[in-house]
């Protein structure tokens, strides 16, 4: 695997451990009501955000930052794989599907955030820019005709 | 007999065609057609583009659906519309009950609050850029009429860059009130554009630090044996509504408004009633209250 392709699977890996630290933060601070470490007034209120009936997962009791955690999780594990294997045209069009259903995902939230809530959260904003920073990775690194097996 | 000569066979005529072709093999020709491929930067920024574009777009959605402040009323609109919902007849108030609202209300344990005249005394902690505050003014009002009156009411609207934009509302920064049954203090903390307007005392700051450690605004404390914070129903029934809609929409009991705001009213007059002994008997004793003071 060429140098260059172990730099970005790593970057990509990297990216996603980061999001993985943001969500749970983010799901302790939804489980234990910890304080926090952000604004609650103005148009930048986390509070707003995260004590909104957008904040849980379908009107259960499961925040939307636990949905976070796994798709940071199998984004990281793809990664790592095509850094373990041999960069297989399977696991890079996974990634690709991966990461463009996140990206789909996070353009919902944003929607919600600022049409239906008027507020943003910072913490969740850090999440959605690690999920188009992987998005973007993919899709710039991605060789359809090296994928394809073909010269 | 004549024999051909021998030498070089002329090519079959296949080959001579071919001969022009030989001439151009010589020279180098690509297998095919280079294909031009689009540089790998350039999805990334049409996605960027894309994203950028949406947030404009949602941004865009948001101003145009968030409602205007109404024209801001005159002292005598003003005085008419805090007439109309403090006159609200009690059989009104009484066929709602608890309406739509959402009792927050909590028994609290401390030192019996009263105010300078030895009177039990509810605190209201508040602001007036907050729109949950601005949706708990209305019951707080209809509420507090029934046990006393207030004077020097002006209307205001919550922050127009908050959630819930430009509620319209009350304030009772520069508002008294009179009461022979309670006391009643209130501190806005800041205007509608978040800039300070009232301070709190060390006493009235120490009763937020003590029963509103979380800092939710409005906070309200009936004379340190109940409190809540936060709204009692939700101020998106009051978008887009001028004060003499809303004071008009009370009239009906099974108006959004109605149930919210006086449903809350009842659920604030049985927290008043449990301070002054169900006094008076005119307000405390309905059935609607006796249910709320049941379950406080």
């Amino acid at each position: 695997m060429a140098g260059r392709d172990r730099l970005v699977g790593a970057a990509v890996a990297a990216v996603g451990l980061a999001g993985v630290a943001v969500s749970i933060y983010l799901t302790f601070v939804h489980y234990s009501a910890a304080p926090l470490v952000c604004s609650t007034s103005g148009a930048i209120d986390c509070e707003r955000v995260l004590t909104s009936a957008f904040a849980v997962i379908g009107g259960s009791a499961l925040p939307t930052s636990a949905a976070g955690i796994v798709w940071f999780t199998v984004s990281a594990g793809l990664a790592i794989a095509q850094l373990a294997g041999r960069g297989s045209p399977l696991l890079s069009r996974a990634q690709l599907a991966w990461s463009a259903l996140g990206l789909a995902t996070v353009i919902g939230l944003v929607f919600i955030e600022i049409v239906m809530l008027g507020a943003v959260c910072l913490w969740c904003t850090v999440a959605h820019a690690l999920v188009l920073i992987t998005f973007l990775v993919v899709i710039t690194t991605r060789r359809p005709g090296v994928e394809g097996g073909r010269a | 007999m004549a024999r051909k000569r021998k030498g070089p066979r002329s090519a079959p005529k296949t080959q001579q065609k071919a001969r022009p072709q030989e001439a151009h093999a010589k020279v180098k020709r690509p297998l095919r057609k280079p294909v031009r491929r689009t540089p790998a930067w350039v999805p990334a920024l049409a996605t960027v583009g894309v994203i950028a574009l949406l947030v404009v777009v949602f941004l865009a959605i948001r101003y145009f659906s968030t409602p205007a402040a109404p024209p801001p009323a005159n002292t005598t609109q003003t005085a008419q519309v805090v007439s109309t919902i403090t006159s609200l007849p009690a059989s009104e108030l009484e066929q709602v009950g608890a309406g739509s609202a959402t009792n927050h209300i909590t028994a609290i344990t401390g030192t019996a609050l009263t105010g300078p005249t030895g009177k039990p005394l509810v605190f209201y902690y508040g602001a007036e850029y907050c729109p949950f505050c601005a949706a708990e003014r209305w019951p707080l009002i209809i509420a507090l009429s029934r046990f006393g009156s207030f004077s020097g009411l002006t209307t205001t609207t919550s922050s127009s860059s908050d959630v819930y934009a430009n509620t319209p509302t009350f304030t009772f920064h520069g508002a008294t009130y009179s009461s022979q049954y309670i006391e009643f203090q209130a501190v806005e903390t800041t205007d509608r554009n978040q800039k300070t307007l009232e301070t709190p005392t060390a006493a009235q700051l120490a009763l937020v630090n003590r029963y509103d450690s979380g800092g939710s605004i409005p906070f309200v404390d009936f004379g340190n044996r109940y409190a809540f914070n936060g709204a009692t129903y939700l101020p998106d029934s009051l978008q887009g509504l001028t004060w003499d809609q809303i004071a008009t929409d009370l009239q009906s009991p099974v108006s959004p408004q109605a149930q919210g705001i006086l449903g809350s009213a009842n659920l604030i007059t049985a927290a008043i009633c449990k301070l002054t002994g169900d006094q008076p008997a005119t307000v405390c004793s309905g059935a609607a209250i006796k249910s709320i003071e049941a379950h406080l």
